[in-house]
């Protein structure tokens, strides 16, 4: 997808023309939508904290070399879901869950989950940037490093290949030894998906990872997500319907930690299922 | 649970690293065995703090046990007669409990109200960059050794004492307990600076709202809001004042005796501290002179430790105060 | 009228709360400051050519002919003093004169008996010195000037007499002249009196000057060299000058402190001069010189820290602070991590967290009862060690009583480490323990130092727990870990009060303590710098 037309598209705040054009794009692989295998896939999935659901009772797919967008209004359970994928939600104690949630196949819920593969195959971007207090090179040179590469040359190759993948690798190529924390919001958030990236994952799980950015960081982060489309599965939890209409091929609406609607993103932009999505996408609610 | 892999969905997807998300048995056990075992020696080395205050308690009341099981207690507490290296030797520390209790009250005299003064002036009044020139001074009044303050009442203070106001002695209670009061001040002013500053914006500005001027604010709303913390902030000045050891023992001229009459400050003391310090060193160990501090000792500790849980109950009950607030 | 009350009371307090401040502001100048003026004073100074003297001898410090120099351009004037006490010395105790009067006539005796002069003859002129002698020594003894003079007279007319003219007896009238001489200016009827105020001025004069290079080297350091250092000349110099004394002016007053002249005191004598003398070649007596002493801060001292400087004080201090350090340091970063990452509020978690308060609040004396009771008596024989205070038992106890500061710092700072940077490592497929390391402890570092700084600055001056388990106030560098050692802040406790000899050095008892606040802030100032240095990183600069 040309950045241009993005860049038109970020301007463009009417929804109807925005799912024009994701119509065009997503039409033509409508015929493969449903032939191939989920890489996630979550079964009656629920998850506690403490005794309140944050999510209930959530089933569906989400398929290899695309974007699938969660959308749906503060508190709905997106993120929590999100997160309970590659089980980051591990850390906020007190917290249980029921049901199966299946990642290439085994359920990451099971006990002799190796959390360690899981995380790696299941790469993660954050809200706000989120880049250590290292430098740009120890940023992204860290997945490799806990998977055991020590030679520096590896090392070397992986962080450029990375940093070309995230689209960043012309603007701090010359300063790889310099703080990652020096860089601008938008180039921390590149960053920070090379870094995912570097781990080698077939799967990013990204949390709203524009809402931090000014619309120009925006456009080139989900320029950059467009591209990555065709080689890993991505999932994005996201605010904004424009965002949602403009990169995703499927979209989920969730309300109150339930799963309203999901399917393709033209379908739930132009003729929603329910009352709620409806609602919801035309604005008149949330 | 289930574990259901069905052959479609078991086929790997991307080609980028296949690893297993299933754990080898071998992963699995050293995973359990890393995760435990590591969790234990974690907690066991952080348990040293629990074993340091075992140990101190143990081995303190250790070598009190054969004073406390051959001398009266009670006359421990309430005879003021202390001639340990006499014939016919005498315990009673009543002089020095009430000399510990004579400079810590005389120092919280001139502390507490300084210290809160201050608090409320760093978090209410004074604009942020002032507050930073502040800080660093409190900072350095804690950070002076107590035995440079002991010096600094011994060579400074005492002459001074001695030539304007004529006492007898520059070495008394109130030099001590002026010297205790500035050692007091920053733990009072910093504790005390906490528990104000958490009081919200909210309380404040709703008592502004209703045209109250500073003082009243401060005064009617946050003092009353933020009691619990500023008593723990007194209590934990207490406990530095009592505690406190060189400055008492070079200060307070270490008289054995209770003033009289009870308000004249300029009177020796001894603080049962300092005569820990000043005669452990002249003692034979093993003799009834030696078990005799570690009561005193003991007595220090109980003290220390009940004030403690006070200070503790009150920071607490702050904290769900404010929590809820 | 309501408002306005209102208004000035509020006026009244916000001026109260400042004063408050300002209280304690002007409470740490006033603490500090003069300590540190003084203290000062013991590396910068003017010293006196017996510092440097002293340097050349005990440190081999200084060009060796310069002082020679200084010293021999000094002794002139010296020597001229000397003399004077000397001669001055002679009016006073007439031993001297007795032991002259006697000398000769033993030579004269000898004389004779070489000369072959023997039996009546010799027995005739003999007795006749004899008398000559005896009416001396009464002159000698005799308070009444008109006497001595009578006597002298008589003993002049027995000049030329044929007994013993031409013989060593012909000495005595020499020094019957000498002692008329010696008395002229000398009100006999005082004589007690100057012995005394002699005796006074010679010691004063000899701690200004030290001891007279003929006199066999005192045993002791400190009385083998004069006033090193202008501002104790100075003191002396006025002592020599003025004498004090108490008067009562009137009945019903008290004595009053009154300065009378020493010059005074001597009027009419030969020592009148010497006061005079002293005051104006005081420079060159002295020879001040301004000095940066940096030695100081390495040099041992001598017994009392009369002389020299706090070198195994600072040593002795760095030790046990190190140590302890390395003691506390695992363990707090450590307690505080698991009490952070690990810990649910389970009963097991508030017991540890209740002993750290309890612990935060055990008087630093008790500390010292409880390394006496355990580390010295029973932990470190346990292992084999002596059974006595030493360095290992005293930074151990220290440890124990640092380790709340180091936990409670150190959990805040890595409380305070953003959760985004753990999720963001275990995202990547970190375990907790390397996330942990490589991830949240390098960003918790600068505050977990700000736990250093604070443990340190309390290790470092803590008095009270070392007093029982390895301090002390004299001995040598420690050797090993089972040794005693002295440190700053013991030290500074000696001096001030344990001491007399450090009363008569105020500029040491200050110095010692000023080094120990110094090297507090010092220590403060390195840990400060890293963490300023960290933060910068960790801020991306």
């Amino acid at each position: 997808m040309p950045t241009s037309t993005i860049k038109n598209q970020a301007k463009s705040d009417h929804i109807d023309s925005v799912v024009s054009l994701s119509e065009k794009k997503t039409s033509s692989s409508k015929s493969e939508l449903d032939c191939q295998c989920p890489v996630v896939k979550a079964e009656n999935f629920s998850f506690y904290y403490g005794s309140k659901a944050g999510v209930k009772d959530i089933s569906m797919e989400f398929y290899p070399c695309s974007v699938t967008a969660i959308i749906g209004p503060s508190g709905c359970g997106k993120s929590t879901f999100l997160r309970s994928i590659n089980r980051i939600n591990d850390l906020i104690p007190n917290t249980s869950v029921k049901g199966n949630l299946f990642v290439n196949g085994h359920n990451v819920y099971d006990k002799n989950t190796n959390l360690v593969n899981l995380r790696q195959q299941v790469g993660m971007v954050f809200q706000k940037p989120n880049p250590f207090p290292k430098s740009i090179f120890d940023n992204i040179a860290y997945g490799p490093k806990l998977q055991g590469v020590k030679s520096r040359s590896k090392l070397q190759q992986i962080v450029e290949e990375s940093l070309k993948a995230a689209a960043l690798w012309k603007e701090v190529k010359d300063d790889l030894k310099k703080s990652a924390l020096a860089l601008s919001g938008g180039q921390q958030q590149r960053l920070c998906i090379a870094r995912a990236l570097a781990t080698k994952p077939n799967t990013l799980l990204m949390d709203e990872p524009c809402s931090a950015l000014d619309p120009i960081a925006t456009g080139k982060i989900e320029d950059l997500i467009g591209r990555l489309q065709s080689d890993y599965t991505i999932v994005i939890v996201t605010h904004s319907m424009q965002q949602a209409a403009r990169i995703s091929r499927r979209t989920a609406f969730f309300c109150l930690g339930e799963l309203i609607e999901y399917g393709s993103t033209v379908d739930i932009f132009r003729n929603p299922g329910k009352k709620q999505t409806e609602d919801y996408v035309t604005g008149r609610f949330g | 649970m289930e574990n259901t892999i069905t052959n479609r969905e078991a086929e790997p997807v991307a080609e980028s690293n296949d690893l297993s998300l299933v754990l080898t048995p071998l992963e699995d056990l050293r995973g359990f065995l890393f995760h435990h075992l590591g969790r234990l020696l974690l907690f066991l080395i952080t348990s040293s703090s629990v074993i340091a205050v075992f140990l101190i308690f143990f081995f303190v009341i250790r070598e009190a046990m054969p004073f406390i099981k051959e001398h009266d207690l009670i006359k421990f507490l309430t005879s003021k007669q202390w001639y340990p290296e006499a014939d016919t030797p005498k315990f009673g520390a009543l002089s020095m409990i009430v000399g510990s209790a004579y400079v810590t009250v005389a120092s919280l005299i001139f502390a507490v109200p300084v210290g809160i003064l201050a608090a409320v002036f760093l978090s209410d009044i004074v604009s942020f960059r002032i507050r930073e020139i502040v800080k660093p001074v409190i900072e350095i009044l804690a950070a002076i050794p107590s035995v440079a303050y002991g010096f600094f009442a011994v060579l400074v203070l005492a002459p001074w004492l001695q030539n304007k106001f004529g006492f007898t002695t520059g070495t008394n209670a109130l030099n001590a307990s002026i010297i205790l009061s500035i050692m007091a001040l920053p733990t009072i002013i910093s504790v005390a600076e906490d528990s104000i500053s958490t009081v919200g914006r909210e309380l404040r500005e709703a008592s502004y709202g209703l045209g109250a001027t500073r003082f009243e604010t401060i005064f009617k709303v946050v003092l009353p809001t933020a009691h619990s913390g500023i008593i723990a902030a007194v209590i934990l000045g207490m406990m530095r004042a009592i505690g406190e050891t060189m400055v008492v023992w070079m200060a307070s001229g270490n008289a054995a005796q209770i003033p009289a009459p009870w308000w004249n400050l300029s009177q020796s003391v001894r603080t049962m501290t300092a005569s820990i310090a000043g005669e452990m060193g002249e003692t034979v160990k093993g003799s009834d002179h030696y078990y005799s501090l570690f009561a005193t000792g003991v007595l220090l500790l109980i003290l220390i430790f009940t004030l403690n849980l006070i200070s503790e109950y009150f920071l607490v009950s702050a904290k769900k105060k404010l929590g809820k607030i | 009228m309501k408002y306005n009350t209102r208004h000035i009371i509020n006026k009244i307090f916000t001026v109260v709360t400042a004063a408050s401040v300002v209280l304690m502001i002007v409470i740490l100048i006033s603490v500090l400051g003069p300590m540190i003026w003084r203290g000062s004073s013991a590396v910068f100074f003017k010293s006196t050519v017996e510092f440097r003297k002293m340097q050349l001898d005990l440190h081999h410090r200084g060009d060796e002919a310069e002082i020679g120099d200084e010293i021999s351009k000094s002794e002139i004037y010296r020597d001229f003093i000397y003399h004077k006490i000397d001669v001055f010395k002679k009016g006073i105790n007439t031993d001297y004169y007795t032991d002259r009067v006697k000398q000769i006539y033993r030579k004269f005796s000898k004389e004779l008996q070489y000369n072959g002069i023997k039996g009546d003859q010799l027995s005739r002129r003999r007795k006749f010195a004899r008398g000559i002698r005896r009416d001396m020594e009464k002159a000698f003894k005799s308070l009444d000037k008109a006497e001595i003079l009578q006597i002298i007279d008589d003993v002049n007319k027995c000049k030329g007499d044929e007994r013993i003219a031409n013989t060593k007896a012909d000495e005595f009238f020499v020094l019957a002249d000498e002692y008329k001489e010696t008395i002229k200016n000398f009100d006999l009827s005082k004589r007690q009196q100057y012995a005394q105020a002699l005796k006074e001025v010679e010691g004063l004069v000899r701690q200004l000057l030290g001891p007279r290079s003929d006199e066999p080297l005192p045993a002791m350091v400190m009385d083998r060299y004069g006033a090193t250092r202008v501002d104790l000349a100075k003191e002396l110099l006025d002592k020599i000058i003025w004498k004090r004394q108490w008067v009562q002016q009137n009945p019903d007053k008290p004595m009053v402190e009154e300065k009378v002249r020493r010059a005074t005191q001597f009027a009419g004598t030969e020592l009148e001069s010497i006061f005079p003398y002293i005051e104006e070649n005081f420079d060159t007596i002295t020879i001040p010189r301004f000095t940066f002493y940096w030695q100081y801060f390495f040099d041992d001292s001598t017994s009392g820290h009369y002389f020299g400087g706090v070198g195994p004080e600072i040593l002795g201090t760095l030790i046990l602070t190190v140590l302890a350090m390395a003691f506390v340091f695992p363990l707090g970063v450590i307690s505080a991590a698991y009490l952070v990452e690990c810990a649910s509020d389970n009963m097991a978690v508030r017991i540890i967290r209740m002993s750290i308060n309890t612990l935060a609040g055990v008087p630093s004396i008790v500390f010292g009862l409880f390394g006496l009771a355990f580390f010295v008596l029973v932990f470190i024989p346990f292992f084999g060690g002596p059974s006595k205070p030493c360095i290992l038992a005293a930074s151990l106890t220290l440890a124990v009583l640092t380790l709340p500061v180091m936990i409670r710092a150190s959990e805040e700072a890595i409380r305070s480490v953003p959760k985004t940077y753990k999720e963001a490592s275990l995202g990547l497929g970190a375990g907790r323990f390397r996330t942990f390391v490589k991830v949240t402890f390098p960003a918790a570092l600068p505050g977990i130092l700000t736990g250093v700084i604070l443990s340190l600055s309390r290790v470092a001056g803590e008095t009270a727990p070392i007093l029982f388990t390895g301090a002390c106030a004299f001995g040598s560098v420690p050797k090993s870990l089972f040794s005693q050692t002295r440190t700053l802040s013991y030290g500074s406790y000696d001096i001030a009060v344990g001491d007399k000899i450090g009363m008569l050095v105020p500029h040491n008892q200050y110095g010692m303590v000023v080094t120990l606040v110094l090297l507090i802030i010092c220590l403060n100032a390195i840990a400060i710098f890293f963490r300023a240095k960290i933060f910068r990183r960790l801020k991306g600069h």
